[in-house]
């Protein structure tokens, strides 16, 4: 132990322990240490972000107040100029697609990019602010005062020799998992209900080959979502490009999964095999498979952001927005990070890390769009995956459309009307549910 | 443009090939199957996107920890209380994402 | 005393294009491999018995660095990285190695991996133990300390037999991954790791060393007449060459220069390889 100051007795390692070097972990760490506390970053993997997985695009305004023109050495893939949103039945699509050049200047709306890659540099943004980080070490379990099960959290108990780790502080960013908040106490139930599993393939494909399909040019890219393609299972699908690979990934809500006779490959081949979907996918070589659990319940199944001596953030506190035409994580989980970062580094100035002295990490998340957008959407993913939006509507709106532009010469157009209320009639959509499901989209969307 | 060359849709071992895993000495996943004989639906066996769970002919579960993605589908879809435990393996161990 | 581990800083998990074969190395998974950490811990517990000191040397680029902190950590006492490109045949880097070792280091021991990932042949280190003058026993599955100085191994033969050997120092040994798990470093010394320092040393490269071959080695196509006759059967017959005679095998006895020297006309006369005196 050379450059960290060997404690006196009682004297904790650091003033905070940041457990998990994801980007909310990074964020807390990198705040901490340009507020000049001694903070470790405590990581898992072999490298940050070994671990990490996600639905692929980072939106990167957040980083603006943190690493002003981060755009010029972030390690992005491409720049998503273009975004679909696509209604699927077996046999058809309806796609919205939107297109922007604006988003690939800077300063850029969202990017995509391999986690290990992204993960890694912004935790090196710590580490040069002078955050220690230590890999290859996961943690075991908290360390409370005097040893009580009931006490403050002082630190963190790791897996390696003589691994435990004293602080004032532990902010908790280990994840969807959270074994931490959950030890702390935080989370009161855990229900299956409230998760999905994210899979996905890394497709290898030339770049001119990417660019031709997607019809993108330079470093720009695509991200598409998609719904009504994970058959009897709630959830939805995803593509995007990077430079020179394709992702294609779903997302499945486990009680339905596990109930099921389909597993979570076969669901993604399903995906893969469609026609609208196949073009942009089919023959590259798959380089990577990766499989992630998702909070997607989102404000609802939230956990106690603070307890005595230890904050938590990012998908530790569920901090996952899933909400249909948006899926967005990495930027809340950076918000949040760098919200509890801050908390932590002017309540050891203070030095009061009790849960009363670190209660302005939620006044502060309130106040930013962490849990604004969380609490104004609590109803979104609710709505996204019922059964309404999952299984009906891709079938109202396929058959709609279908009906729309198939040419019944010699007999006369239909009216929209007749075809909307023929369609509802033969996919089992009541008025009644249909305007009760409207209304509540319009609350929370409008 | 370059051709793109077509490859051969994925077998399940090809598709768990593409993953680098640092296997740990030590098992994170640990089921209880004498629990798992009194469970009906045994939904870890077809959520678990690695496939490390496999019914056995007298009742039970076999487990494999190797191939693990650590995603914790199935001790969140297990509903027989214990059956699964299930931590983290050894630090610097089990799956390493390099393109996720 | 000293015990020295070498290791080499390669790619562990290069793509392999499944339809081309072609492998290409993305940087994403460079470290050392199982063998490499096998010998840094059996040079720890060597040492240990010994009461010596241990360092490690490793053939690699700057980012082997960060690979040595995480050695140092464990309880290696001193790193040495010889600046080297990864595509360097065996000899020129027991060339780079060797005078790191005796001059430098002054070790009694070293202990390698058995091959490098990097499609090694195993080589350096009986290079190492010829340009060292020191007793060799290479790709050990067992390994224990002998006396004060020596080495103590099993090494595999044919048929699952094993062979005891014992090398004393100054002696060369190399072993498999599977003979011992590297040790994980303490917390304390992991925290502490960042700040140790690594001695760079130029290596030699061989400036007559080529690119390694990215292809497998193919016998050179062969002109081949067509076949006459008026009926398929006839044509047939002759491309399989079914009623022709055929060179029978033959066994010969001779010393290994000339054994050597007739299997390579052989091969020649095959068209295997190229006649003496053209080029390639």
């Amino acid at each position: 132990m050379s450059n960290v100051a060997t404690p006196a007795f009682g004297a904790p390692d650091f003033d905070a322990v940041v457990v998990g070097a994801g980007p909310a972990g990074s964020a807390a760490a990198l705040e901490l240490a340009r507020a000049g506390r001694r903070v470790c970053l405590v990581e898992r993997g072999p490298y940050p972000g070994a671990k990490n997985m996600y639905g692929g695009v980072v939106y990167g305004r957040i980083l603006d107040t943190l690493l002003p023109n981060w755009w010029e050495e972030a390690p992005v893939q491409r720049w998503v100029t273009r975004r679909q949103t696509m209604i699927l039945t077996e046999t058809a699509a309806t796609t919205l697609d939107v297109r922007n050049e604006a988003w690939g200047r800077p300063p850029y709306n969202g990017a995509t990019a391999y986690r290990p890659d992204f993960d890694a540099w912004l935790a090196q943004k710590a580490v040069d602010a002078g955050a220690v980080l230590v890999c290859s070490t996961t943690v075991t379990g908290l360390l409370r005062e005097d040893g009580r099960p009931d006490g403050k959290v002082v630190g963190v108990r790791t897996d390696r020799p003589d691994g435990d780790l004293t602080a004032k502080v532990v902010v908790a960013c280990d994840g969807v998992n959270s074994f931490l908040a959950k030890e702390a106490g935080l989370y009161p139930t855990v229900d299956p209900a409230n998760y999905t599993v994210g899979v996905k393939e890394t497709i290898a494909l030339p770049r001119d080959v990417i660019d031709e399909r997607f019809g993108v040019r330079g470093d720009h890219g695509v991200d598409i979502e998609i719904l009504g393609c994970t058959g009897d299972v709630p959830g939805g699908g995803f593509v995007y490009t990077n430079l020179d690979t394709v992702a294609v990934g779903l997302v499945l809500s486990l009680p339905e999964l596990s109930r099921g006779d389909q597993r979570p490959e076969q669901l993604l081949a399903r995906l893969k095999a469609h026609p609208a979907v196949a073009p942009l996918v089919e023959g590259g070589d798959v380089k990577e498979y990766s499989a992630h659990v998702i909070p997607e319940a989102g404000f609802d199944m939230m956990p106690e952001l603070v307890g005595d001596g230890i904050l938590v953030a990012g998908d530790a506190a569920a901090m996952c927005l899933a909400a249909g035409i948006w899926l967005e994580g990495v930027n809340f989980a950076i918000g949040a990070g760098a919200a509890a970062g801050r908390t932590a580094a002017r309540a050891v100035q203070r030095d009061d890390t009790s849960a009363a002295g670190l209660a302005g990490y939620r006044a502060r998340l309130e106040s930013s769009f962490v849990l604004a957008d969380h609490r104004r959407l609590r109803d979104a993913p609710h709505l996204v995956m019922g059964e309404l939006a999952q299984q009906k509507m891709p079938r109202v709106v396929n058959g709609v459309v279908e009906e729309l532009f198939t040419v019944t010469n010699p007999d006369p157009k239909p009216r929209l009307r007749t075809i909307l209320r023929r369609q509802m009639k033969r996919h089992g959509v009541k008025w009644r549910d249909a305007v009760k499901d409207g209304l509540r989209a319009a609350r929370t969307f409008g | 443009m370059a051709e793109p060359t077509h490859y051969p849709e994925l077998s399940f071992e090809s598709r768990m090939g593409s993953v680098e895993f640092r296997v740990a000495e030590q098992a994170h996943i640990v089921v209880d199957d004498r629990i798992c004989a009194d469970c009906s639906t045994r939904g870890c066996v077809v959520a678990c996107p690695a496939n490390l769970f496999v019914p056995t002919a007298a009742g039970g579960i076999l487990f494999n920890y190797e191939q693990c993605f650590e995603c914790g589908t199935c001790y969140l879809v297990c509903n027989e209380e214990g059956a699964i435990s299930w931590s983290y393996p050894e630090g610097g161990h089990g799956v390493v994402f390099h393109r996720s | 005393m000293l015990v020295a581990a070498c290791v080499k800083w390669a790619d562990l998990r290069p793509e392999v294009d499944p339809v081309h074969g072609t492998v290409r190395s993305t940087g994403r998974s460079d470290g050392f491999s199982e063998a490499d950490r096998a010998a840094v811990e059996v040079a720890l517990g060597l040492a240990e018995g010994w009461g010596a000191r241990v360092a490690v040397v490793c053939a690699g680029p700057p980012a082997a660095e960060a690979g040595l902190r995480e050695l140092q950590a464990v309880g290696v006492d001193r790193a040495v990285r010889v600046d080297l490109a990864p595509d360097q045949p065996s000899e020129a880097v027991a060339a780079s190695l060797a005078p790191v070792l005796s001059a430098l280091l002054a070790a009694d021991v070293v202990v390698c991996g058995d091959y490098s990932a990097d499609r090694g042949s195993g080589s350096v280190p009986a290079y190492l133990a010829h340009l060292l003058g020191a007793e060799q026993a290479l790709g050990l599955v067992g390994v224990a300390a002998h006396g004060d100085d020596g080495v103590a191994g099993v090494r595999r033969l044919d048929g699952g037999r094993r062979e005891d050997v014992v090398a004393g120092a100054p002696a060369v040994v190399s072993v498999e991954g599977s003979v011992a798990t590297l040790r994980r470093a303490s917390l304390a010394a992991t925290l502490g790791a960042g700040a140790a320092a690594v001695e760079v040393v130029p290596g030699r490269p061989d400036p007559r060393a080529e690119a390694p071959r990215t292809e497998p080695w193919r016998p050179r196509a062969r002109h081949v007449a067509p076949p006459e006759g008026d009926d398929a059967l006839d044509r047939v017959v002759q491309l399989t060459g079914a009623f022709v005679e055929r060179t029978p095998p033959r066994t010969v006895e001779l010393e290994p220069a000339e054994a050597a020297q007739a299997v390579l006309d052989q091969l020649r006369a095959w068209g295997y390889l190229e006649p003496p005196g053209r080029p390639d």
